[in-house]
């Protein structure tokens, strides 16, 4: 009659098949990924989250005709990195962690083996914007929370003013 | 007259002195500053407590987005509820939501006293007590009906399109004196036309002694059943990012008015409160929506809100304010962009048309039912359910909004859905029933938290005794939007100077024998 306890040699053998599993996975990943070009002066996110983050400002506000200034012009990725530095450890923590959910999103929700970073344009304004739209509540709120953001962010930089007809600060307006 | 200190002078090296005072109020909004100056009035050697620092003046309010969230709202202006679908937003300044608000003054309805007796106890203010004290704080606000010259673009736009529907509304009273119409109240107005906290009941504290300490965080209040209390304070630097050095503060009364998420976790952290603690907040989630006009309206100018169509506020007797109201408002691009639900080019076209927006804020009175909590590693969690009342609500004040606007012209009404909703005709309007509200499909405003330590007879339901004063402490009080057991006010500026005013006064009358 067999033991229903796990002798120590299939022990040892399934911990040595979850081990080779889970760094074949994690290799697997990385390698879907692919290697970021490595960026100077970031506080807190790594060069594949800052990756992440200009490719997701860029489909967000991208170059258009009505506004050709686009979020990667204003490198809202790097203000994103400096207003997390200044943030709790936590929420730091919190917003690495959704970078990589976007950047593993075609993988984990559409079922494709590439990442956010490596689609091309169309396909992350589609992918992004299923965000938007998700049943998923994480999915929408990892979406407004970037969202927010990157509105904020840009709408607030003098060099878009002229192109959303806002003539500036009305104090500076009315000395005049 | 006493000065202001910055404690961020102090750093993690240096060590702040301790102190000592009678009375330490902590946070200087509306209710702290109020009972600050009330109290200092009376003779009491005051000292207050503010996270925040000082912003007057064109150099430090700058009119421009990023700074302005970054400095004077709570958690650089990123606090939200758990689900990410109601920004929280208030005050993190010397002066609180004060220098940070759209000005309207709207007091405490008679109904609502009615219903706060009725159902809620609080029996222990007369009616000559509540009308000296609304009469005080309007006069604290210099409150004044907007003239019809004051009126922007924005505004006649609602008033218009409302009138042409038969909607009752009316002209606001604000607390601004000398406007120059610059347009950014929402972060703060360089010129000081606001006569808010920091420009009269701070000014007046000070003048009677008050000693006012900014970017001094206080953490908890140690030995809260004895004669004199303890409270730990934390310096923080000059931009409130990092903590500094602590000392202590030692005085007779402590007087909370934090806000309910900064009361509510000082309470939390000092062991203080009973199981009502947290509980009963009340949000009054706003929706905003925009239209695009074919005329430029340039709303960005001018005051933001000046003209509210009241038509759909009720009064349940049992329940309070409800309905809901419609008011314009504008700010500052950042703050628009950041409402825009659409993204890639689309959203771009939107806000490309600024110069056309219309924009207005539903308000909606909400029940208490929210909930300010701390997780399994102490982070602050502000748990919020929708009620399908107020679903059914939302949907009519967003009809009824788009109804406004199509009336006044409107080529298209924005609701900033995910899709965004867009509505060019009354045949469009059957779309908003399909609006789920369901977390984080719509970006939801908070300016009016209220509950968290609230207030009544009873040790189960309520935090506070009918003083303000909380149980299970001695001679800790909490005197800010927190105690209201229900939604005060559409607006709580103007209430809780009131309550402010009932409670302070009242302390001052009756000083605890055992205090010093």
């Amino acid at each position: 009659m067999a033991s229903k306890y796990l002798s120590r040699r299939a022990f040892v053998r399934l911990g040595l098949g979850a081990g080779v599993l889970g760094a074949s996975a994690g290799l697997g990943l990385w390698w879907l990924r692919g290697t970021a070009p490595e960026v100077q002066g970031l506080g807190v996110l790594s060069a594949a989250q800052y990756r992440t983050l200009a490719a997701l400002s860029q489909v967000h506000l991208p170059p258009c005709p009505s506004i050709a200034i686009s979020g990667v012009d204003l490198d809202l990725a790097r203000l994103f990195d400096t207003y997390l530095f200044d943030q709790p450890p936590a929420d730091q923590s919190e917003a690495q962690l959704a970078l990589q959910l976007v950047e593993y999103g075609p993988l984990l929700f559409d079922h494709r083996l590439v990442t956010f970073s490596n689609l091309s344009a169309d396909q992350q304004l589609a992918h992004w914007t299923g965000w938007s739209r998700s049943s998923n509540a994480t999915r929408r709120e990892i979406y407004w929370s970037f969202a927010r953001f990157f509105g904020l962010a840009f709408y607030d930089q003098e060099r878009v003013w002229p192109a959303i007809g806002y003539p500036g600060p009305s104090l500076a307006r009315l000395q005049k | 007259m006493s000065e202001i200190v910055d404690c961020s002078q102090w750093g993690a090296a240096a060590q702040p002195p301790d102190m000592r005072c009678e009375v330490l109020v902590i946070g200087s909004g509306c209710g702290g500053a109020t009972a600050a100056r009330v109290l200092a009035q009376a003779g009491r050697r005051v000292i207050v407590l503010e996270e925040g620092g000082d912003f007057v003046g064109p150099g430090r309010l700058t009119q421009r987005d990023l700074a302005m969230y970054d400095q004077v709202y709570a958690d650089r202006g990123g606090r939200t509820t758990a689900c990410r679908s109601i920004s929280v937003l208030s005050g993190r300044v010397l002066g609180g939501g004060g220098v940070i608000n759209a000005c309207d003054v709207v007091p405490i309805a008679d109904e609502t006293w009615a219903t706060w007796r009725k159902y809620f106890g609080i029996d222990a203010f007369s009616a000559s007590d509540i009308a000296a004290a609304t009469q005080r704080a309007l006069t604290d606000l210099s409150a004044n009906p907007i003239a019809e010259e004051q009126v922007n673009k924005n505004n006649q736009i609602l008033r218009r399109g409302s009138q042409a529907l038969g909607w009752r509304g009316e002209l606001m009273r604000h607390n601004r004196v000398d406007c120059k119409g610059l347009g950014s109240c929402l972060i703060g107005c360089p010129v000081g036309a606001k006569r808010n906290p920091r420009m009269v009941s701070i000014p007046l504290a000070l003048q009677a002694g008050a000693q006012i300490l900014t970017r001094a965080r206080a953490e908890q209040i140690r030995d809260v059943r004895g004669r004199q209390k303890t409270v730990t304070v934390r310096c923080l630097d000059a931009k409130g990012y990092r903590e500094g050095a602590t000392f202590r503060v030692i005085a007779d009364v402590v007087i909370l008015a934090a806000g309910p998420v900064g009361t509510t976790t000082i309470l939390k952290t000092s062991g203080l409160g009973s199981a009502a603690l947290g509980r009963f907040v009340s949000l009054q989630p706003q929706i905003p929506i925009t239209a695009v006009m074919p005329e430029v309206v340039n709303a960005f100018d001018g005051i933001p809100q000046a003209y509210a169509v009241t038509e759909f506020e009720r009064h349940d007797d049992q329940r309070g304010l409800t309905g809901f109201r419609i008011e314009p408002i504008f700010g500052t691009p950042g703050v628009i962009g950041s409402l825009v639900s659409e993204p890639g080019a689309a959203g771009k076209a939107l806000m490309a048309q600024l110069p056309h927006f219309a924009a207005a804020l539903l308000l909606l009175p909400d029940e208490p039912l929210a909930q300010i909590r701390r997780n399994w590693r102490q982070q602050l969690r502000i748990e919020y359910q929708f009620t399908e009342d107020y679903r059914s609500r939302a949907r009519q004040a967003i009809q009824a909004a788009a109804r406004v606007y199509l009336q006044a012209g409107a080529q298209v009404v924005a609701v900033p859905t995910c899709p965004a909703l867009t509505i060019r005709s009354e045949r469009d309007l059957a779309q908003i029933d399909k609006i789920s509200l369901d977390p984080a499909t719509l970006p939801l405003i908070s300016a009016h938290q209220q509950g968290g330590a609230r207030m009544g007879p009873d040790a189960e339901t309520s935090v506070c005794d009918l003083d303000g004063r909380v149980r299970g402490g001695r001679d800790i009080f909490v005197m800010d939007t927190s105690v209201f057991p229900t939604t005060s006010s559409s607006h709580t500026m103007a209430p809780v100077i009131t309550m402010a005013h009932l409670l302070a006064g009242r302390l001052a009358a009756h000083w605890p024998q055992t205090a010093s």
